[in-house]
Parts: structure tokens; C-alpha cells; sequence
């Protein structure tokens, strides 16, 4: 062949397949093949027609969803992800094993943060939950458990929010702070105890239920997840809610929401090995070449066994702060393929940076 | 940055449960781990891949039933195991690995809830290192052998220190938290990583992994031995996986 085109302009054209159908056949050959062009001035070229570390463009929308008190949509290439944040109230009487504590509200030293990170975790107030929803890619059936693949991504979802520190657990506590008595015009009780009793007390907790529901899914879950999580927790408002001591129950006022302080902008970026050969097939002492495929599409995926995910965070300006990396399936990548790696998520975080900008 | 362990040194046994194929159980740094291997095996119709064996990965909880946490273990070992063995030998059939945790160190100082949703760096290394030695104990063809090793770094007095093997009170505490796994012939297998870290601190990270992981074996000819003092970085695992397998072969040869 001449050429990098399948097509053959041989004598025999009844053996003349169209593109698609050979990616279809044979897609490994047909991936290789269009990685490694004949001639030396052609760039090597994925079949969906982007360079090995292309990735596809993000678009995030937000606020798309009325019902939910923060919403996001992501978009990268065929890959669609839509993200609902809801409050709901949990009183601290509803908490098996609540442990109260002693400081108030305007306790804003480095413990308290701390352990408003171990609430979030103690007492579940993150709840993300992905669905891989049938008809998103044909891999997904009707009336089945949730695969492992919506399991694996909510674990690893489940553990960057309480990893990565990006939801401060304070904005989620409710507080009630006693009125004093004395505007009844209530003499009688003594001064100390009214002291006492002014101080404020912690009455309930929101917990955010972070619903993810893939509606087109054309691989790299994760990084359209995660994306979609921290655009959607961005976007959250939570209304004003209060102790109303007469009905013992917490009240929402309308019209006074505050937004959700997030902290950090960590992203994911995650790339396939793909190889020339598979591990059993290599003679030894055989070169096997490999390509590292940025943002692999589904096709690519199913053809890839190695996978990196890193997750960083530029947003404080000093050194790359890295979150997660996640590395798995093969013996490729190495410790200088992981250092430069970072490097690639560095360029990602800046495009979703733009993205979550508008 | 300091390296300390505060763990004691890896005891395995394998052979333990005379009706799998392979089987071992381990114990290392408050975990305890029993194994089965079973294979090759008849697949299911659905794992069938006509090419390669399917390897089927099962981990269960010391109580309760598994979680989505030990769906994204079953995943990891999944991948990382298929990569060691040789798939490509038996075609259309199931090699079972299942993952039997007995014991899982206790932490005081916080009321462990029974299901936990986040992912469990800790226990990996041991139900890595219990995989590979029953598969080993099985006699399934692998390619090369593996170790997991976990590495936690932990800010005390204003500096960082690297723990290996950390508790579940390290953990708590770490800045980050690193598992990394090395094939025999020291390539990277695994690597996950959490928290908040630099490429730098990563970098030492897997130093420290690769030390624990892939020591130089003491060659029999020169009669080298380990000293004790090399050991303040934690076990050798490459050489206590050469030599569990060396006492076993020795005791079944016990007869000639």
C-alpha cells in the first residue's frame, strides 16, 4: 500500500472495504495502522482524527437543572454528563452516633476546618452516586445492577471530594443560637444561666446528594465526572435555613441563599497506553512500540489495558499541587512518563479553567 | 524527609485450604489475608474471551458484605494481575482469584463505621502480596512476580515523614497516601496516589517504594547477607516473596 488509506486500488475490488468497516473488523490493526504512517511528514492520527495528545474541547454549562440547588452539564466530545447537587437536611438527632462539639460559630481556626472535613466523612454529608444510564453506549443494559464501571467511578469519585478537600464542611452546618430571654420581659432568670444558654448550638447538617447521570458516554468517564461534580458544587446555593424552636424543626427561608464555598480547582486528566503488541505476544528482547492516547475515546479504551489519571490543582499559583494519580493495567509508564504526565494535566487544567470560566 | 515503618516483618503460609488449586495466606501490618486460586477453569459465557483467560478477581470484607470500595479493588487487582499472568495461554477459560480479608487493624480513635464509600489504600499491599503468592502456590505461568507496597507522608513537628506500611491513625493524619507495585523486573505495575502532593514528594515516594520493593536479592555465591540495620526502611518484600517460596519447596521436597 501506498498510502495510509485502507482502500487497495488493486485488481480485485470486491475486496474494498469502506474505513469504517475495517476499524470495525480489525480495530487494533486498523488503530496501529493510523498511528504510524507510511511516510515520515504525515503526523500519526487517531481514528476519531486527533493528534495522540489532543484531548477533545470541554464545555461546561451551568444552572441548567430548576429543581436542583446546583447544576451542571459537561460535554467533551461524545461524552455528555449531566450533574445535579441537592441539599437536604439532616438533623444531629437523626445522627446515630453524633458527638457534639464545644466550639462556636465563629471558630474559624485550622482544627475547626479539620474537623469539619472529618464530619463531612463521619457522618456522610457527600453522597455522589453515577448512572451509566442504559442507551448512553450500547455496553450498558437494561434491568442490571449497576456495573462496576458506575461502581468503581463513585468510589473514586467518592474519595477525590473527601481527598481533595473541596467542599468546607462549616458552610454546611446549621446553627441555633437561643434568644435571650429577657425581651419576654422575664426578670427573674438569673444572668449566668442566660449566658449559658446563648450560646449557639449546632441543629443540623446539609447533606448534598450529588446525582451524575452519563447521558452519552463515549469513554474517559472519569475526567467528565469529576469536571461535572466541581461545576455543579460551584454552582451550588443553598437557602438560608434556621432553628425554629416553636414547630422544633429547621425552616428554609426563600430568596437568601448562599453559595457553597469550594475551595481549589483540581482536574482530571487521564490518557491510555495503547501497544503495538500485547504483553504475550512480545519475543524477547522485541521492541514494542507504544502510543499514550490522550482523553481516549470508548473505541480506544476497549483497546487499551493501561490507564493514568492525575488529578491536579494550579489555582494557588506556586507549585502544581497534584491530588490523585491513579495508574494501573501495564508496565509502560514509568516514573518519567508520570513527571511529564503532570506536565499534560497542567495544559488540561487550564482548558477546563476556561471552560468553568462563563 | 524521614522513612520510618511501624510494622513488623510479613509472615506467609501457603497451601492453607487443600481443595483450591493454589492458596496462601499473609499477615502484614495489622492485616491478615487468606487467598484461593482456582484455575485454569471452565468461564462463564459471558467472560469468555476467545484469545486470553479471563481473571476474575473477588475481594470480601473481614464483615459485612462488599461495597463499591471493594468493586474498585477487585478492579485494580484486576488489571494488575492480568498483566502478570499469562492470559495469553489459556484461551476461553477463568482463572479465580478470591480475596479473603480476616483481619484489618483497628483504629481507636475514631467509631469505624462498617460500610466505607472511600478508597482503601492500605490494605492493597496485602491483598496484592496474598494474590501473587497464591498464584504462586497455584502454579499459574506468570510472567514476572510482583510486591505492593504502601507509603503514607505524614507532617509532623512542621516537617514531612514517610511511613511505610501505615496505620490507620497515619492515615488519618497523611498528607497523602501512595500504593506502588513493581513487577520483578522493577517496572511500575501500580501506582495510586491521594491527597495533597507535589511531583517532588512523589518522586521520593517511589524511592522509598522501590526500596522496600525491589532490594537487590543477596546472592547465594558471595554469601551476602542483609544486615539488620538495612532493614530500617521496611521489609524487603521481593526477598521475603523468594523466600517463602524457597521453605515451601524445601518442606514438599522434605521426603526425598
Amino acid at each position: 500500500m501506498a498510502t495510509a488509506s485502507p482502500a487497495p486500488s488493486g485488481p480485485q475490488p470486491s475486496l474494498t472495504f469502506t474505513r469504517p468497516v475495517f476499524a470495525k473488523l480489525s480495530p487494533h490493526p486498523y488503530l496501529l495502522r493510523t498511528l504510524s504512517p507510511d511516510s515520515p511528514d504525515q503526523q500519526p492520527t487517531r481514528n476519531n482524527g486527533r493528534a495522540p495528545h489532543q484531548s477533545r474541547p470541554i464545555q461546561i454549562n451551568t444552572s441548567s437543572l430548576s429543581q436542583a440547588h446546583g447544576s451542571s452539564l459537561v460535554r467533551t466530545g461524545d461524552t455528555t454528563v449531566i450533574c445535579g447537587v441537592r441539599g437536604e437536611l439532616l438533623p444531629v438527632t437523626a445522627i446515630p452516633q453524633f458527638r457534639p462539639h464545644n466550639e462556636t460559630l465563629y471558630d474559624q481556626d485550622e482544627g475547626d476546618e479539620a474537623r469539619a472535613r472529618k464530619e463531612l466523612k463521619d457522618y456522610d454529608l457527600l453522597v455522589p452516586n453515577i448512572e451509566l444510564a442504559t442507551g448512553c453506549a450500547p455496553q450498558f443494559l437494561p434491568g442490571v445492577p449497576p456495573t462496576t464501571l458506575a461502581q468503581t467511578v463513585s468510589t473514586r469519585v467518592y474519595s477525590l471530594l473527601h481527598g481533595a478537600g473541596v467542599v468546607d464542611g462549616r458552610g454546611l452546618r446549621v446553627w441555633f443560637t437561643p434568644e435571650s430571654k429577657k425581651e419576654e420581659g422575664d426578670m427573674e432568670v438569673e444572668g449566668e444561666e442566660e449566658r449559658e444558654e446563648q450560646k449557639p448550638q449546632l441543629v443540623a447538617y446539609w447533606v448534598l446528594y450529588i446525582d451524575l447521570l452519563f447521558v452519552s458516554f463515549d469513554g474517559n468517564p472519569f475526567d467528565a465526572a469529576w469536571a461535572a461534580v466541581l461545576a455543579a458544587l460551584k454552582d451550588t446555593k443553598l437557602p438560608m435555613a434556621r432553628w425554629d424552636p416553636d414547630r422544633e424543626m429547621v425552616v428554609c427561608r426563600k430568596g437568601q441563599d448562599t453559595r457553597l464555598n469550594v475551595r481549589g480547582l483540581p482536574v482530571a486528566c487521564s490518557a491510555a497506553v495503547f501497544l503495538e503488541k500485547e504483553h504475550g505476544e512480545v519475543g524477547r528482547g522485541e521492541r514494542n512500540r507504544h502510543w499514550i492516547l490522550l482523553d481516549p475515546d470508548r473505541s480506544e479504551e476497549e483497546l487499551c489495558k493501561e490507564v493514568v489519571t492525575v488529578v491536579v490543582d494550579c489555582s494557588d499559583g506556586g507549585e502544581t499541587r497534584v491530588r490523585s494519580i491513579e495508574k494501573q493495567g501495564g508496565t509502560v509508564i514509568g516514573r518519567e512518563l508520570i513527571r511529564g504526565f503532570v506536565g499534560v494535566a497542567e495544559g488540561r487544567w487550564r482548558e477546563v479553567k476556561e471552560a468553568m470560566g462563563n | 524527609m524521614t522513612v520510618s515503618t511501624t510494622s513488623t516483618a510479613p509472615e506467609a503460609a501457603l497451601g492453607v485450604l487443600p481443595r483450591a488449586d493454589g492458596s496462601a495466606k499473609y499477615s502484614h501490618a495489622g492485616y491478615t489475608v487468606t487467598a484461593s486460586v482456582n484455575g485454569p477453569i471452565e468461564a462463564q459465557r459471558r467472560d469468555e474471551h476467545p484469545y486470553e483467560a479471563h481473571v476474575d478477581v473477588i475481594v470480601r470484607p473481614a464483615a459485612g458484605v462488599g461495597g463499591t470500595r471493594e468493586r474498585h479493588l477487585e478492579s485494580v487487582l484486576q488489571s494488575s494481575l492480568s498483566q502478570i499472568i499469562l492470559v495469553k495461554n489459556f484461551p476461553r477459560s477463568l482463572i479465580q482469584i478470591v480475596l479473603q480479608v480476616e483481619d484489618s487493624p483497628e483504629n481507636d480513635y475514631v467509631n469505624t463505621k462498617l460500610v466505607q464509600a472511600s478508597l482503601n489504600f492500605s490494605i492493597m499491599p496485602a491483598l496484592f502480596q496474598t494474590a501473587v503468592l497464591a498464584l504462586l502456590s497455584a502454579g499459574v505461568p506468570i510472567r514476572a512476580t510482583a510486591t505492593a507496597t504502601a507509603v503514607a507522608i505524614v507532617p509532623q513537628d512542621g516537617t514531612k515523614r514517610s511511613v511505610v506500611d501505615p496505620s490507620p491513625r497515619d492515615v488519618e493524619i497523611a498528607q497523602s497516601v501512595h500504593v506502588l507495585a513493581f513487577t520483578s523486573h522493577d517496572e511500575l505495575l501500580l501506582a495510586e496516589s491521594e491527597g495533597d502532593f507535589t511531583v517532588k514528594e512523589w518522586d521520593d515516594v517511589y524511592e522509598t517504594a522501590k526500596d522496600v520493593c525491589c532490594r537487590p536479592v543477596p546472592t547465594k555465591e558471595g554469601m551476602e547477607m542483609v544486615l539488620d540495620d538495612e532493614h530500617t526502611n521496611g521489609p524487603d518484600l521481593r526477598h521475603f516473596l523468594r523466600s517463602t517460596m524457597e521453605n515451601k519447596v524445601a518442606s514438599d521436597l522434605h521426603w526425598k
